[in-house]
């Protein structure tokens, strides 16, 4: 008894967070600007083009910037695991909660995160779940994610953000999705990929889409994204090619509410300034409703 | 000899009119050479009062001994050689006193450790019969040593050594003869030790010795102590002080080999400014206190006869243990004399006595600097890197008893390394640290300057680091309690400062990722500053 006592004062007074096995576990959560969509942005000062403006790029970084809001959403809750430390530490296992939601009354959270290890002791995969509950109900997902690789900043990775559990939890904002999104991302080489899958619902500003977007390191890339056009009411679906210093091309196509026609192509310089139009439905402003509508040189399509 | 009886054969002894000055046309000239050491090197342990009871003997010559400031030496924590030196100086000025015919005394004071045959001086040695032999061809016409030390009866093994509570005066047979020879009285017999007491603050001799030379050996009330009436009032209460010591009875013994007639005069009371009187009415053990609350004097007095203590102008407290209680009075002297009279003392409880813990401490502050290194290779990745420390330490020395000193320190640290995590880019880490902690150790000297110390300490430490250049990582922090053991090295080249090489063994219980006893080792070289020597 006596001895069980000095050893429970020892452990009492031995107390912090001071873990590299923390730091081995937060390194595997992707952090907010390694998923980020970066889209070259154009000088704001644009000069009078010859064709005219190139506004379905220009809407590329509009798109890239709410893809980015959505990813911080959805991150933020992952960096909340970072700000507080683990409940409870297990050899491959840790485990914040439950605690009380602090914006959500009534509502309690938890994290847990699992490790698995490789033959050498490498950290191959990571599952880590934040669930919510509303008492007396039982905890509901509400974001999963799983990541392969010893650090998020160069492995491969997903995030399941369960909106329709958020909902039913009760701490859904009213823009969330009904339904759930997917972030997939491969930061292991060249190129850095991202996509966003809004493919059960609207949501977080932007269309229903699977939304993809692969940046190289020296700044090219190429964007997948969704564009409502209100002057047709169909939505354009385009997929984007883009040098470092904001020059392109892209093919969309327009999905309409009654047809799907396609295929039209666009080329801009590093002003945003139409180059090369090859429009055979006229949705491009300049084509002023003529069909088939070809303006500019081919030939000064980048990429 | 019981202590009354030794007072009344002072008295009679003293009564024989002393001859500090001449009848003649020549003066008498006196010098003092007073010698304190704390430390006696090897095998010793340091004296606690050796230095201030030289202080206070050097006071009382100067003050009341007719001893001039510049014939007069005080040599403390000083070297064989530098005595020699000191001494060689005192011979030229008697030799010039002696030529211009003046009457000469030369007083030699010794507090100190003694072993063998040596004056221990540090790690000098002055052999006691180079000392007596000095004294007796010194060119004075007295000499008197006083050694307080032990086995200091060494310095006697002549004939005439008496071990005796009075001297054997010569009656004045001539009266043109003054008194001339060698006196030496020592504290102790050449087989006892002398002691020292924490209630005195002092040796028990020296404390007696200059109680009775500041007025309470004037058993004749001349306002004159002569060297009889000094020594029978230090012997009596030295030996009636002792006698129940753990050491046992300390006996002082003295050689007289003074011719001519008379007694030697050592101080004289009347023509000191300011002193504290005792009245005829009361009787008592009254203990003088100065404003350290440390014993100055104290007075042994019957009913009956007047007491005088000549002490220098200051704020005194006088005690008097009266039953179950204690009688106590602040005084201050200044010009004028005092009276404490019972009348004036306050009654107060034992437990409110004021010299208790006078002697206090003796405090330190060291200052040091160094680093801190885990044994663990897996402890020192990120969690515990080798870290750059410097703190401070206040230690007390002398207050707990059984030689044992305490401390409570205090150290900041940091440094900055690389968290290595597999599969992981290195993450830089910069940490700093806070650490705390009590230790008590006991001192042991191997030399004059050089002691080891070994004591165990328990700390707190804490922890905090930062991962630079990643903010997404959070600061981590630890706190823990370190039992360990402390080491030390401490080399003093001054009075007052020593050069501390300092380790200390710590075990420390890691439990975040998983239970660990781990061991660290700090190593730091610092100087410490003594207070209050």
């Amino acid at each position: 008894m006596r001895s069980a006592s000095s050893a429970l004062l020892v452990l009492l007074c031995a107390c912090g967070t001071l873990s590299n096995e923390d730091i081995a576990f937060f390194e595997a959560l992707p952090q907010k600007e390694q998923l980020h969509v970066q889209v070259p942005a154009n000088d704001a000062a644009q000069p009078a083009c010859l064709i005219g403006a190139a506004d379905v790029w220009i809407s590329a970084k509009a798109t890239g910037d709410n893809i980015n809001q959505g990813v911080d959403g959805i991150l933020g809750l992952v960096d909340a695991i970072r700000a507080v430390p683990p409940t409870t530490r297990g050899t491959d296992q840790r485990t914040w909660g439950p605690f009380a939601d602090q914006n959500h009354p009534g509502v309690d959270d938890q994290v847990t995160m699992f490790r698995e290890l490789d033959a050498q002791g490498l950290p191959w995969r990571w599952i880590y779940t934040i669930s919510a509950r509303r008492k007396p109900a039982g905890f509901l997902p509400i974001l999963e994610g799983e990541f392969f690789g010893a650090q998020a900043r160069n492995g491969i990775g997903r995030i399941t953000l369960h909106f329709e559990n958020a909902h039913a939890v009760g701490i859904a904002k009213p823009t969330d999705p009904q339904s759930p999104a997917r972030i997939f991302y491969d930061l292991s080489g060249d190129p850095r990929t991202v996509s966003l899958d809004l493919t059960a619902g609207l949501g977080l500003g932007l269309q229903s889409f699977d939304y993809g977007y692969a940046g190289y390191l020296d700044g090219h890339g190429r964007f997948d994204y969704a564009v409502p056009d209100p002057k047709s009411g169909c939505t354009f679906e385009v997929t984007t090619f883009f040098t470092a210093k904001g020059a392109g091309r892209d093919l969309y196509r327009a999905r309409c509410p009654a047809f799907t026609v396609g295929d039209v192509q666009q080329c801009w310089d590093v002003s945003a300034c139409l180059t090369y139009v090859d429009d055979p439905f006229a949705f491009t402003a300049q084509c002023n409703g003529v069909k088939p509508c070809k303006l500019g040189n081919p030939a000064s399509c980048p990429l | 000899m019981s202590f009354p009886r030794a007072l009344c054969v002072a008295a009679l002894l003293a009564a024989v009119p002393a001859r500090a000055g001449g009848a003649g046309a020549s003066i008498e000239r006196r010098f003092a050479l007073v010698i304190g050491d704390k430390t006696g090197g090897a095998g010793t342990r340091p004296l606690r009062y050796a230095e201030r009871d030289a202080r206070r003997i050097f006071g009382i010559l100067t003050r009341l001994g007719g001893v001039r400031e510049e014939d007069a030496r005080l040599l403390t924590a000083a070297s064989a050689t530098e005595v020699r030196s000191a001494f060689a100086e005192l011979r030229v000025l008697l030799q010039e006193a002696k030529a211009q015919g003046d009457q000469t005394v030369l007083i030699v004071y010794y507090s100190g450790h003694a072993r063998d045959g040596d004056l221990r001086l540090g790690d000098s040695r002055l052999p006691l019969t180079e000392l007596r032999d000095a004294l007796r061809d010194a060119p004075a016409d007295v000499r008197i040593g006083l050694l307080d030390s032990c086995q200091s009866g060494a310095i006697m093994r002549s004939k005439g050594v008496r071990a005796a509570p009075a001297f054997e005066v010569q009656q004045a047979q001539a009266a043109s003869t003054r008194p001339h020879g060698l006196v030496l009285i020592a504290s102790s017999s050449a087989d006892e030790e002398s002691q020292e007491s924490d209630d005195l603050s002092a040796s028990f001799f020296t404390h007696y010795l200059a109680s009775g030379l500041l007025g309470d050996a004037d058993a004749s009330g001349d306002g004159k102590v002569t060297l009889a009436e000094a020594y029978a009032y230090a012997y009596a209460r030295t030996v009636g002080e002792t006698a129940d010591s753990r050491a046992g009875a300390q006996h002082p013994v003295y050689l007289y080999d003074l011719g001519g007639a008379g007694d030697v005069v050592l101080t004289e009371l009347l023509p000191a400014r300011g002193a504290l009187v005792f009245p005829a009415a009361d009787e008592g053990v009254y203990v003088v206190l100065d404003a350290s609350r440390r014993a100055v004097a104290e007075v042994a007095k019957p009913r009956g006869g007047e007491r005088r203590l000549a002490l220098a102008a200051g704020n005194y407290l006088v005690k008097k243990r009266d039953g179950d209680s204690l009688l106590v009075g602040d005084f201050s002297v200044a010009e004028a004399q005092v009276e404490v009279a019972d009348a004036r003392l306050t009654r107060r409880p034992l437990s409110d006595d004021p010299q208790k813990g006078a002697s206090g401490p003796r405090w330190s502050m060291l200052g040091a600097a160094g680093g801190q290194f885990f044994f663990d290779a897996a402890a020192r990745n990120g969690l515990f890197p080798p870290a750059t420390l410097a703190g401070v330490e206040l230690g007390a020395r002398d207050d707990l008893g059984h030689e044992l000193a305490w401390g409570l320190d205090l150290n900041l640290g940091g440094g900055s390394s690389t968290l290595r995590l597999k599969g992981v880019t290195p993450i830089p880490v910069r940490f700093g640290e806070v650490g705390g902690g009590a230790t008590l150790w006991r001192d042991f000297g191997l030399t004059d300057a050089l002691t080891f110390s070994l004591g165990g300490r328990v700390a707190f430490l804490f922890l905090s680091r930062t991962f630079p250049g990643h903010a997404e990582l959070p600061q981590q922090s630890f706190f823990t309690l370190t039992p360990g053991l402390q080491t030390a090295l401490s080399w003093q080249f001054t009075q007052r400062l020593s050069m501390v090489l300092r380790g200390r063994l710590n075990y420390l219980f890691y439990n975040v990722d998983k239970p660990q006893n781990l061991g660290f080792f700090e190593a730091a070289l610092g100087v410490d500053y003594a207070f209050g020597l």
